[in-house]
């Protein structure tokens, strides 16, 4: 094993997640009730867990007061990761249009302002067209206030509110952590406990099932036809027959989080809250990162240096 | 902010044009240059101080001149015409054409003001505390866009033909409206909080543009059909913005259902008239 540190306690190695550029985006659902926005929201970022197999790395930020929301109404974040500004917009166009128009009550609004964005995709100026000649443009601003456009739709229900553009910017994707265990309970109450911990950071989204994963993926198969596998080096249930398993003695249950965000600094500080909060938990033996010796990604964030940000 | 306080040395019943009061023709001037500037008073050239005294601080950029015109006022036209920046308080009453195709800055009139307030305005917020005249946000005679941005609040009662032209920008209204509110009107907001007038909206065409009366109207067109009631959710976000940009007390009209009609059919027009239902 390399060098380590302790968090509660807790050994932690001391070495580094291995993060992509990926094009990030944020967008805010706002409906009728909490639920329904939710609703919307889960939708959108559902089977968008990885860009392995998914088309985009989709999953909720967090939920929005109703007094914080644009239109006062209660509000869900969502934010949507692509390997290009392109399929970014593909990927959000299609679900909003397929899981968000389609949905009850709700609107939807520009989460990236401008100022903090490297662009901004016409991602309501292309949905309106499912008005087919009755949608309608609404101006606010001109001249007096920040200058806003939206498209207004109409549907069955009612009317469908979009903001005209979303912003997007070169964002970070793929920093993560391991959460080793002596038993799955524990490993898995640690881990809620780091999600929790990673929901209270802005910006941030872990797109995996609850923000977990139980399979790791590890490029490259002893199949020709397929291009990853599951974590092999860090299977518990093969650790001794495996021959290069990374897995300690002790360790019986391993849980990645992966975290996506809008800058690295956010990634960070994301993983160290949850270094440290799953490492208050009995039972925690190990925390490490996964990287590829630094020979694929852009950015190499230090578990210590998270820790100590966080 | 640097104040100059602008003196109307009494009323007259002949009318002075001033479109030299605003802070961009004052920046940057001496206080006896300022004294010594142009107007008409009638169709005669007079160095303002004949007529309104002037005393105060000099900016050096538009944005930090404020002028406060401490007096009646009605008779003085073309107050803040063409302003960019900055800030005008008149604490009475204003003539005709005050704000006229402003494009920035802050114009607060705290009594009446006359016709063609605002007029062709592009940019920037005019506040009127008392009652409007006719033409608030129009287009001048022969021109083919009135209003093309900023806003423009009324506190009291507007007079005919409110925002003729408007192509963009919003005009609230918090009393009543006389008629042909938003004739022409090709885009832009107009929100009435008291009784719109008769041929409300007449020959509007649309282009995104809405006139929502929140305290009933007095007649429609029959060139607006009716579509449906519902409560649209992009109102929430004029509401709110009423509410925290404007001070207007607009709690009440949330989720207000109201009544859709578009036209003008006459023109072949997409603008919508919403009532509220309540109204």
């Amino acid at each position: 094993m390399e060098m380590s540190f302790l968090v509660n306690g807790v050994q932690v190695e001391d070495t580094f997640a291995e993060g992509f550029s990926m094009w990030g985006s944020r967008l805010i659902i706002t409906a009728a009730t909490q639920k329904w926005a939710n609703i919307a929201a889960t939708s959108m970022s559902g089977f968008a867990t990885s860009v392995i197999a998914c088309d985009c790395e989709a999953a909720i930020e967090k939920e929005i007061p109703a007094d914080e929301s644009p239109d006062g109404r209660p509000g869900t974040a969502v934010m949507v990761y692509g390997f290009s500004k392109k399929k970014l917009a593909a990927s959000m166009l299609s679900r909003l249009g397929q899981c968000v128009l389609t949905c009850p009550s709700t609107a939807v609004f520009n989460g990236l302002p401008a100022k903090d964005a490297d662009t901004m995709l016409d991602i309501g100026k292309s949905i309106r067209f499912f008005g087919d000649g009755y949608q309608v443009k609404m101006r606010m601003g001109d001249g007096w206030q920040s200058r806003k456009r939206f498209w207004r739709i109409p549907v069955m229900e009612g009317e469908f509110l979009i903001e005209e553009k979303i912003g997007a910017k070169k964002a970070v994707a793929g920093g993560n952590l391991l959460i080793m265990g002596d038993t799955e309970d524990i490993t898995l109450k640690a881990s809620e406990a780091a999600i929790d911990a990673i929901h209270e950071i802005n910006g941030v989204v872990t797109p995996f099932p609850g923000g977990l994963c139980r399979s790791g993926s590890r490029v490259g198969s002893t199949y020709a036809f397929l291009k990853a596998s599951t974590n092999t080096p860090f299977c518990p249930a093969i650790k001794h027959s495996f021959k290069d398993s990374k897995v300690p003695d002790g360790v019986n249950s391993v849980l990645e989080i992966v975290i996506n965000g809008l800058d690295e600094a956010s990634v960070m500080k994301a993983m160290g809250v949850a270094v440290k909060a799953a490492t208050k938990f009995e039972g925690i033996k190990w925390i490490t990162a996964v990287n590829f010796d630094g020979k694929l990604g852009k950015f190499q964030m230090s578990l210590k240096e998270s820790v100590e940000s966080a | 902010m640097k104040k100059i306080v602008l003196t109307p040395r009494g009323f007259s019943m002949i009318p002075i044009e001033a479109d030299v009061i605003s802070p961009d023709r004052f920046a940057g001037k001496t206080i006896s240059e300022i004294r010594e500037m142009e107007i008409y008073y009638g169709n005669k050239i007079y160095p303002m101080k004949e007529y309104i005294h002037a005393q105060g601080k000099v900016a050096e950029t538009p944005d930090k001149q404020l002028i406060v015109i401490d007096g009646d006022a009605r008779h003085i036209k073309h107050i803040g015409e063409c302003m960019t920046a900055g800030r005008i308080v008149i604490q009475g009453d204003a003539g005709m054409h005050t704000g006229a195709q402003m494009t920035g800055g802050d114009l607060t009139i705290a009594g009446d003001v006359g016709d063609w307030c605002g007029a062709e305005m592009k940019g920037g917020l005019i506040r009127v505390l008392g009652n409007a005249g006719n033409l608030v946000g129009a287009a001048y005679r022969g021109s083919a866009e009135g209003m093309t941005g900023g806003c423009i609040q009324v506190n009291g009662n507007a007079g005919s033909e409110i925002g003729s032209f408007m192509r963009r920008g919003m005009i609230v209204i918090s009393g009543d409206t006389g008629p042909f509110t938003g004739v022409h009107m090709n885009g832009g907001e107009i929100l009435i909080f008291g009784k719109a007038g008769k041929r409300l909206g007449a020959q509007a065409k649309g282009n995104g543009g809405f006139i929502a009366c929140f305290g009933g109207v007095t007649e429609l067109l029959p060139t607006y059909k009716y579509d449906t009631t519902y409560t649209p959710t992009f109102m929430r976000l004029y509401i709110r913005q009423l509410s925290n940009n404007l001070g207007i007390d607009t709690a009440r009209y949330l989720d207000m259902p109201m009544r859709r009609y578009r036209g003008d059919l006459a023109v072949g027009g997409k603008a919508e008239i919403l009532v509220a239902e309540k109204a």
